[in-house]
């Protein structure tokens, strides 16, 4: 990751630096997701509804009222903050996958709504944001400069992980996650600290969600709320490690380089074969490394450091 | 006068679209019943079968209801072999190994399809050259009426080998309690091999039912299988009777919803019913009380 940034700095190719930017965002939201679904045990299929709130709100206020995204994102970030609440409160007391369902349900609700809302959202056409670089307006012209913030975004999200990581508070989550019954009779409110998680992911995933819509800027509802863009919110953190701060990092610095160099690898002839190779992926490592990547490797440094002593 | 029959139409085109609704989301409740996962990757394997039934009725000539007599015993074996690689090693682990590695499953089956048919559509000429027939005052598709009667059948059958046979009986008392059931000399792990199989090809069942209504393509998965979620949580995930009612309630809600509101908003309403049904009764119609709330899956 170091060398990733390293390289940004010494101006890699255009494509190079796609890459690690994308790489920087996918870690970002994987952290924002992470700290629902693997801190606070809310696995939730439904971020993508955040991620889309983030990116619609930002994009609408630019482009019908002339409010910069500077602005705009921390109110799209509120808006999601506010949904992940009242989701959680509604959704918190269900169990496994009845929770999981009623996440996807609930984007369902908010990506057929931003269907249908054309008025506002522009419906299955989109939302184009102009192209004319503005510092103003959160538009570049460089990718070095998107670069730049999608890394300040990722270790923005790192850090409020770690923060919680060693809080009081983290472990109230890790209670409630573990044990539930027994962390309330421990005095600890299990619905507070899951809304208090869900609010802070949902929160950071919108803000993800914005800086993502002023990066392509475009957007429609089939690209930014669909259910498969919440199962790779998902996956990435189960791939790299749940419950981890460096598992999102992890899963979405090998992810994301590695299906795109399939990609290109595989190009237009075989459309679909690097999706196919990361699904198999995916089952092998939740069957024989279930901890993910950082579990993994820690118990592989772990062997080592035994053997030398 | 006229209002009537038309309610009574949109009431009726809706039994009839919520009956196959269900017939596709049984093999899911019943998995989720007995094995206690979630299999996400049920609507590739809806969409697996359609396209073997979209390929038998292609290069053989006979029609869609032929096929289930290929499709439905592939699927069986599909299912085992998914049990056998998937399944089986996940059970012991955490429930979450089994939710990512479905959904792991999903992406590969998917992007197999992809790879294999490209992303064109996919359908056989439908039967009686696509006209509607009548029955008393209502109009209907033929293939519609044949989906409601298979789902029928096939409850019947269902509901017979659970309530009065040998199989069925171990099948309900590892529902009950499988460790006592491990102990009265159930062999669970079969039971769990069995219900699996059965539950594929119950999707195989369902894609033959499909596949003379519906294009097949890739992801064409997703769309069903969000409302066979939808379906068994309404009924009551694990119980039979409830996603015959799920589905049939949310195939009446879709065509009523679609014919007075918009059909594009038909959808949306059925995920806030879903929703509501997550909030004030969480069993679902037909489901075991607590279960969705108490830690009766961990």
């Amino acid at each position: 990751m170091t060398a990733c940034i390293a390289l940004v700095v010494i101006g890699p190719s255009q494509h190079m630096l796609d890459v690690i930017l994308l790489s920087f965002m996918w870690a970002g939201l994987a952290l924002a997701w992470n700290i629902a679904g693997g801190y606070a045990g809310l696995i939730s299929l439904g971020h993508a509804a955040f991620f889309g709130i983030g990116a619609y709100t930002s994009s609408i206020l630019t482009v019908k009222a002339g409010v910069t995204p500077w602005i705009g994102m921390w109110v799209g970030a509120v808006a999601a903050a506010v949904i992940g609440a009242i989701l959680t409160l509604i959704c918190a007391r269900l169990r496994g996958p009845f929770f999981i369902l009623s996440t996807l349900a609930a984007a369902e609700v908010v990506r057929i709504g931003a269907l249908n809302w054309t008025s506002v959202t522009g419906g299955a056409e989109g939302l184009m944001i102009l192209p004319t670089p503005s510092a103003m307006n959160m538009v570049f012209g460089s990718k070095t400069t998107y670069a730049m913030l999608m890394l300040i975004y990722m270790v923005v999200t790192y850090v409020v992980t770690k923060a919680i990581e060693g809080s009081r508070y983290g472990y109230y989550l890790f209670a409630i996650r573990d044990d539930e019954e027994a962390a309330s009779a421990a005095g600890v409110n299990p619905l507070l600290a899951r809304t208090g998680a869900m609010c802070t992911s949902a929160f950071l995933t919108a803000i993800g969600g914005s800086l993502f819509a002023q990066y392509f800027l475009f957007l429609d509802p089939t690209n930014v709320i669909s259910p498969e863009l919440s199962f790779q919110f998902a996956l990435i953190p189960a791939l790299g490690g749940l419950g981890t701060a460096i598992g999102p990092v992890l899963g979405a610095f090998v992810i994301t380089p590695l299906s795109e160099l399939l990609r290109s690898y595989f190009g237009g002839g075989a459309a679909g074969l690097h999706l196919a190779i990361y699904g198999a992926v995916l089952i092998i490592v939740m069957l024989y490394f279930p901890s993910g990547i950082s579990g993994a490797l820690m118990r592989h440094l772990t062997w080592k450091g035994d053997s030398a002593r | 006068m006229v209002a009537m029959t038309t309610i009574g139409q949109l009431v009726f085109s809706g039994l009839l679209i919520g009956s196959i609704y269900a017939l596709m989301s049984m093999g899911l409740t019943l998995i989720f019943g007995v094995l206690r996962v979630v299999n996400f990757a049920h609507g590739e394997f809806l969409m697996f079968a359609m396209y073997g039934a979209w390929a038998f009725v292609t290069y053989t000539g006979f029609n869609a209801y032929v096929a289930c007599l290929a499709v439905v015993p592939a699927m069986l074996l599909y299912g085992a072999l998914i049990h056998w690689i998937i399944i089986r090693p996940g059970l012991n682990k955490p429930h979450l190994v089994v939710v990512f590695a479905t959904m792991g499953l999903s992406i590969l089956m998917q992007n197999l399809a992809l790879l294999v048919f490209s992303a064109d559509l996919f359908d056989v000429p439908p039967l009686n050259a696509g006209r509607s027939i009548t029955i008393g005052p209502f109009y209907a598709k033929l293939e519609l009426l044949i989906g409601f009667g298979v789902t029928l059948l096939a409850t019947a059958v269902i509901h017979v080998v659970l309530k009065s046979t040998y199989l069925g009986k171990a099948i309900r008392a590892t529902v009950q309690d499988g460790e006592a059931a491990q102990l009265m000399g159930i062999p669970v792990p079969r039971i769990f091999l069995i219900t699996f199989s059965a539950g594929s090809a119950l999707v195989g069942l369902s894609a033959c039912v499909m596949i003379p209504l519906f294009s097949v393509f890739p992801s064409v998965g997703l769309n069903f299988v969000l409302i066979a979620f939808v379906v068994v949580v309404l009924g009551g995930m694990g119980s039979l009777e409830g996603a015959l009612l799920g589905g049939i309630c949310i195939g009446v809600v879709q065509s009523l919803s679609g014919y007075y509101v918009a059909p594009a908003y038909g959808q949306m309403f059925f995920f806030i019913l879903f929703l509501l049904v997550m909030v004030f009764r969480p069993a679902g119609l037909m489901g075991r009380r607590g279960e969705a709330t108490l830690g009766m899956l961990d």
